[in-house]
């Protein structure tokens, strides 16, 4: 099945036929759609759909075992997730994954691409780049812990923030990266309300300037007041793709996954 | 010169000299999460090329080992730390390049076996199991010294030399370069979900550890005048981890108090103890445990070591960001949910 609503030209990040088995259970089996381009677009569907596997995928945390997928016009089929990220895609991960032994602004510092004090050289023969480029560092990357109220947090152990504070430092830190498409994973996920609003508030930010998103989420919510687009995973593979509302009234949707929601009370 | 003060000068080579290879263990273990159990090798190497560029020419000598070009210091030494950095890159190519912490660990342990079979059984790359003897002291015919002052000059030498070596460290790691080791260290995952290349980052590592290996050997074999496989039995390695673990991984100053500790006090001062009587070799046996005992208490009480790691935090460069505003003072309201 291929993405009617989206096309090509206007897709940032896409994927067709992905296919991938653990131990030989089909996780991902034919997952195809397209991601629009500046705008919010939310990966729903049950659990075991295969929505964090096509994240991990797309990321190129994992390889597929079939299937091809695209970042913007580049074929990005299996390249090493150190490529897709220098090519302005940045993700998140659904357990938070900071990096624990650095602090709040050095999780984020260590984001910019090509650093001249990454290389040995410049670290020895040519100290007045490092220090220039590491002083605008460290500018933006205040300007971005203050956008994310994390800017009284910059001197504390990445590890001792709280599940809250980390959700939020992961999205700092790949803003930092100044992506064109960012993955969030699970991005809400236990979260209190007021926080939940607030990183809404974020994701709505980014897309004003002009980042595409594509979330995993569960809370629908979230997902009227803020994704312009929804793209259903159901055992692996892409069950239906457009807005919220059109899906709900989608028979096959509302049966694989919006039916469970709405019997479990998630949806007002 | 009173043999005490022989002992205390030797025991002051050994201090600088294994802070040395303690810094060279650490950005690879400590910075960056490279568990190198071939550590003791790349020390090897570069005893072994340091004593063979620095002899003449091997006919006549009654050894058999390769060049041999009467290279002055520190020339020499040089030589040592750059060909332990030159093997790093290839024993990353086999090794790091698929291969995560435990079993990159295994194959660099083996790897360090073959090394040490082939050395200790092939004469003539560095004259088998003798090794390399009657190597050149450095600057004693310039200086005109005796073997007393020779060991005098060259501890202090040494001491010197670390002291360099520190400051080439310290730039290192205070820099991007070794933050980025230490995000490859807390989730290579992450580093690479972040656009760096793990594996480049790695390899850096190993090539900048090795060179300190290499320093380190080069320095053993001049102050010993030889060096042999009984020098480096694999198990050497553990004594250096013992070093940084014990004095704090991620610390320079650690690692200076953990070379005191372990290497000067545990494995050279109890070599000059008296003999038990019945019982030779016995007190090197109960010095060889304790290192075992600390290690285990350090891991129970105090993982960190001695002196654990400073985080990073940032007035230096918030201050250089900032200009003449008080940063402090602004209150953004964060929420400590």
């Amino acid at each position: 099945m291929s993405d009617q609503s989206v096309s090509r030209a206007d897709s940032a990040l896409g994927c067709q036929d992905l296919t991938k088995s653990f131990l030989g259970v089909r996780a991902v089996n034919g997952a195809t759609f397209e991601v629009p381009r500046g705008q919010i677009t939310a990966l729903i569907g049950p659990n075991g759909a295969g929505k964090t596997t096509v994240v991990n995928i797309l990321s190129g945390l994992m390889k597929s075992d079939g299937g091809t997928m695209h970042l913007e016009s580049t074929e990005t089929t299996n390249w090493e997730s150190e490529k897709i990220a220098r090519l302005g895609l940045m993700r998140t991960f659904q357990l938070s994954r900071e990096l624990g032994g650095l602090t709040v602004l050095e999780n984020l510092l260590v984001a910019p691409h090509d650093q001249p004090g990454e290389k040995l050289f410049n670290i020895f023969f040519r100290p007045g780049r490092v220090t220039k480029a590491e002083k605008a560092h460290v500018e933006r990357a205040l300007e971005v812990l203050r956008t994310y109220g994390l800017y009284e947090l910059r001197d504390s152990r990445a590890s001792d923030l709280s599940g809250g504070q980390k959700k939020l430092l992961e999205i700092s830190r790949a803003v930092m990266a100044g992506p064109k498409v960012l993955l969030l994973d699970e991005p809400m996920a236990g979260v209190n309300p007021a926080l939940i609003e607030r990183i809404g508030g974020y994701i709505l930010d980014l897309k004003a300037q002009g980042v595409t998103v594509l979330m995993v989420e569960h809370n629908l919510n979230v997902v009227e007041k803020i994704c312009d687009h929804v793209i259903v995973l159901a055992e692996g593979r892409t069950l239906a793709t457009g807005r919220l509302s059109d899906l709900r009234e989608n028979k096959e949707v509302v049966s694989a996954y919006l039916g469970e929601v709405i019997d479990a009370g998630a949806i007002s | 010169m009173s043999a005490f003060w022989l002992y205390v000068f030797t025991l002051i080579f050994f201090l600088f000299d294994y802070f040395i290879l303690a810094m060279g263990l650490n950005i690879q273990y400590g910075e960056t999460g490279i568990l190198n159990f071939a550590y003791i090798g790349f020390v090897a190497i570069g005893a072994y090329m340091t004593g063979a560029v620095s002899m003449p020419n091997s006919v006549g000598t009654g050894q058999h080992y390769i060049l041999g070009l009467n290279m002055p210091f520190p020339f020499n030494l040089l030589v040592g730390g750059l060909s332990a950095m030159v093997v790093s890159v290839l024993v990353a190519f086999i090794a790091l390049r698929r291969l995560r912490t435990d079993y990159l660990a295994m194959v660099l342990i083996s790897l360090s076996l073959v090394f040490y079979d082939i050395c200790n059984n092939y004469v003539p790359l560095f004259n088998g199991a003798d090794g390399l003897y009657n190597v050149p002291s450095p600057l004693a015919g310039v200086l005109h010294l005796t073997t007393n002052s020779f060991t005098v000059v060259f501890a202090l030498l040494t001491g010197v030399i670390s002291l360099i070596m520190w400051w080439i460290m310290s730039r290192i790691t205070r820099s991007p370069l070794g933050r980025t080791l230490r995000a490859i260290r807390d989730d290579d995952g992450v580093a690479a979900a972040l656009g760096k290349s793990v594996f480049r980052y790695k390899l850096t590592s190993m090539m900048i550890g090795s060179f300190f290996a290499g320093i380190g050997g080069g320095l053993i074999i001049q102050f010993n005048t030889s060096f042999n496989p009984s020098a480096w039995l694999p198990g050497e390695t553990f004594v250096v981890f013992a070093v940084i673990i014990v004095g704090g991984v991620s610390n320079n100053i650690g690692l200076l108090v953990g070379s005191l500790l372990v290497e000067t006090m545990l494995v050279h001062l109890v070599a000059f103890l008296p003999a038990i009587p019945g019982h030779p070799g016995l007190i090197l046996n109960i010095a060889a445990m304790m290192i075992g005992a600390l290690l285990m208490v350090m891991l129970w009480f105090r993982p960190q070591g001695i002196v654990p790691e400073k985080l990073r935090r940032s007035p230096a460069a918030v201050a250089a960001a900032t200009t003449s505003t008080d940063y402090a003072g602004i209150d953004e309201g964060v929420s400590h949910e």
